[in-house]
Order: C-alpha cells, then sequence, then structure tokens
C-alpha cells in the first residue's frame, strides 16, 4: 500500500515537474520586442517587496531614471550588485534613480527583500508578479538596463558594461549613456546586447 | 556419504568465489575514474574560426551555462543527439558562457555529470557582444541558444530557449541527409 501511494506521490511529481519545464520551455524565446529607443514610457505601478505599490513616477529621478532586471539567484545578476549600488549612490545626488524589477516567478517578495538586505542593496527593488513589465519592455535577462530620461523617452537600453567581472570593464555603456544624457550630449551607444540569465517567467 | 557432505559446502564455496571474483573485477572496472572533460577556452578569433569556416561537416552549436536553469534542463537530450548524429558526421561542440574562473571547476563537473562527449569550449573575451554578433547578429545573448550550421558556415536553424528534441533531430535529419548524398 505504501509503495502504491509512493508510485502515486512520484508520479504526481513527475506531472506537475513536466508541466513546470513545458511553462520554462514555452516562455523562453517568447519574449516581446522591446520598445524602440525614443519611445516614451508610460507610468506603471508595481509592489516592493514591502507589498507597497510604488509607481515609475513617485520613484523617478529629476533627471532620469534606470530600470534594472535584477534576480536573487543569478551569478552574473549578482556580479554587479556592487556596481549596481554605486550606481545609485553616485547618481541619486545628479537626480538619477536606479529601480530593480524583479520578474522571476520563482524569487518572491520575501527573497527580494533577503537577498537585498543581504547585499546591501539599498535601491527600491520592485516585484513584478506575472512578468507582465518584463514583458512590456522585451527584457529577456538579469542585469538589464533601461535609461528612461527626464521626459519619459526610452534612451538607451542593453547591459551595464561588458563584463561580469568589475576588474575587466573597458566599456561602461549605462554609464555613459547616464554622463551624456545629464550633460545634454547624444547617447554615443543607445543600445548594447545584455547577457545574464534568462528571466524566468511565469 | 561423509565425503559427499564435506564435497557440498566446499562446491558452494568456489561457486561463490568464482561468481564474486567477475563481480568484483566489474567493479574494479566501474569504479575507474573517467578522463574529466577538458574545456577549452575560446576568444573571439577562435571562435570566428570555428563556425564561420567551410567545413567538412554541418555543425550544431549550442550555447550554455551552468547557471541556466534550461540549459542545464535541455543537455540530456543534446548529449543524446550528439551520440546519434556524430557517426553520421554531424560535429557538435557546446561554447559555455560562464565565467572564465569556472573553467576547470563548476564546468568541466556539469558535463562530467552528463557524461557529455562532445568538444566543450568556454567563451573567454571580455566583452561577449562582438562575439554574440559574430554567431548571429539577431541574437540577443539570452540561453540556451542554439545554432545549426551547414558546410559553408551558414546558419540555417536557430533557436533561442529550450530546445524541442524533436524539431532539432528534424533539421539534423535534413542537413545530414543532404551531406550524405
Amino acid at each position: 500500500m505504501k509503495t502504491r501511494n509512493l508510485s502515486i506521490l512520484l508520479a504526481g511529481l513527475f506531472v506537475i515537474a513536466g508541466a513546470v519545464c513545458a511553462a520554462a520551455a514555452r516562455a523562453e524565446g517568447e519574449v516581446p520586442a522591446p520598445p524602440a529607443i525614443g519611445a516614451t514610457i508610460e507610468d506603471f505601478t508595481l509592489p516592493d517587496y514591502d507589498n507597497k505599490d510604488r509607481s515609475l513616477k513617485s520613484l523617478a529621478g529629476k533627471n532620469g531614471t534606470v530600470l534594472i532586471f535584477v534576480a536573487v539567484q543569478c551569478p552574473v545578476s549578482n556580479a554587479y550588485n556592487e556596481r549596481m549600488e554605486k550606481l545609485a549612490q553616485e547618481y541619486q545626488a545628479k537626480g538619477i534613480a536606479v529601480i530593480g524589477i524583479n520578474s522571476n516567478v520563482a524569487e518572491d517578495a520575501a527573497a527580494v527583500k533577503n537577498h537585498a538586505s543581504t547585499h546591501n542593496l539599498t535601491f527600491p527593488i520592485l516585484k513584478d508578479p506575472g512578468n507582465k513589465i518584463a514583458d512590456k519592455f522585451g527584457a529577456s535577462v538579469t542585469p538589464e538596463a533601461y535609461l528612461i530620461d527626464r521626459n519619459n523617452k526610452l534612451v538607451y537600453h542593453g547591459r551595464i558594461d561588458n563584463a561580469r567581472n568589475a576588474a575587466e570593464v573597458q566599456s561602461a555603456d549605462l554609464r555613459n549613456a547616464i554622463e551624456a544624457t545629464l550633460s545634454g550630449k547624444p547617447i554615443e551607444k543607445t543600445e548594447a546586447k545584455a547577457f545574464g540569465c534568462s528571466i524566468k517567467r511565469s | 556419504m561423509r565425503y559427499t557432505k564435506a564435497i557440498i559446502p566446499i562446491a558452494l564455496c568456489i561457486m561463490l568465489l568464482s561468481l564474486a571474483a567477475p563481480a568484483q573485477k566489474r567493479k574494479g572496472h566501474a569504479a575507474k575514474p573517467r578522463k574529466p572533460i577538458a574545456v577549452t577556452a575560446i576568444d573571439l578569433e577562435a571562435l570566428k574560426g570555428l563556425i564561420k569556416q567551410e567545413r567538412q561537416h554541418p555543425l550544431l552549436v549550442n550555447f550554455w551555462a551552468t547557471y541556466c536553469d534550461p540549459c542545464r534542463d535541455e543537455f540530456p537530450e543534446l548529449v543524446q543527439i550528439d551520440k546519434d548524429y556524430r557517426p553520421r558526421s554531424l560535429e557538435f561542440v557546446t561554447i559555455s558562457l560562464d565565467d572564465v574562473s569556472d573553467i576547470k571547476t563548476s564546468v568541466p563537473k556539469f558535463l562530467d555529470s552528463m557524461k557529455a562527449t562532445m568538444p566543450a569550449y568556454l567563451l573567454d573575451v571580455s566583452d561577449p557582444e562582438p562575439a554574440i554578433d559574430l554567431v548571429d547578429p539577431k541574437w540577443q545573448g539570452s540561453l540556451p541558444a542554439t545554432f545549426l550550421y551547414n558546410e559553408k558556415g551558414e546558419i540555417i536553424w536557430r533557436h533561442v530557449g529550450r530546445v524541442n528534441a524533436t524539431e532539432l533531430r528534424e533539421e539534423i535529419e535534413k542537413v545530414v541527409k543532404k551531406a550524405e548524398k
């Protein structure tokens, strides 16, 4: 009887695991196209890791906003924790806000909060249930960054910089885009392919 | 009768020993460590040489990383595809996008666990964007990504995300059959 119950349990687990894998497989490669550079980004509201609703408008910097899709478990995203925090601290005084967005289905608000605390991430990190905002932005991986200027126009989309290893950074693409925006100059490179872990969509 | 009684246990012992000896041999053989998989670092130039050249056989390239869940999930199917199609002249290589510091640790460890035998590389570049563009300008760098090249070095099939093994096999069949003619 015990063996039979165990068999039923195992079979059930296989079915569930199969469904989860199928969902993951379906989600892969079906990322909607990102907004074009120059497109107006509409306001949106997401809960933060304390389940408090935050709108983009309420968090935006007066000179621009950086949205970064982040993860708890992704080693590439985690390799950027210090750089993201430094960026947030450094540009806060210059009117640029940094906002993290976690769209991974398997990483809940409690995990995001715990991760932020462990890694001293002080910028707001929002949870994106159902990956609606990741879909809206066509975000594929973590970390993947979007710079929105003071007129709510998307002016940069892509990687933070060229190297997972901070010692090998040669092209600080996001930082360059922020600097250009702040000084009113055209951004030389408005897009650079982001690399990292695929966002696990629901 | 007394002899018979003595012979039975002796014969049983001999039988058991004769069974145990090959078992021990088998155990010994199984315990023999497999040669660890060597993962080769590949830079932009070497990558260009690997994929963008004319060759004798079609080439399948899978980009993956140990931190990528769908990459790990699809790997057993890829190993089986390699076993099935290498005898039919399909070249198959894997290229890991893990950090270069993982080249002797987590990457070969995973490949070993999968019993993967295809040549294994790890992309060793300071800037991945030119490498991603070299492989396919349409590719954003998301993993896993699988590309099938013909003998001329042209992409004839691509898939970003976990592969559908049946679909991949169908594509391989087409190109392998063409090459076999």
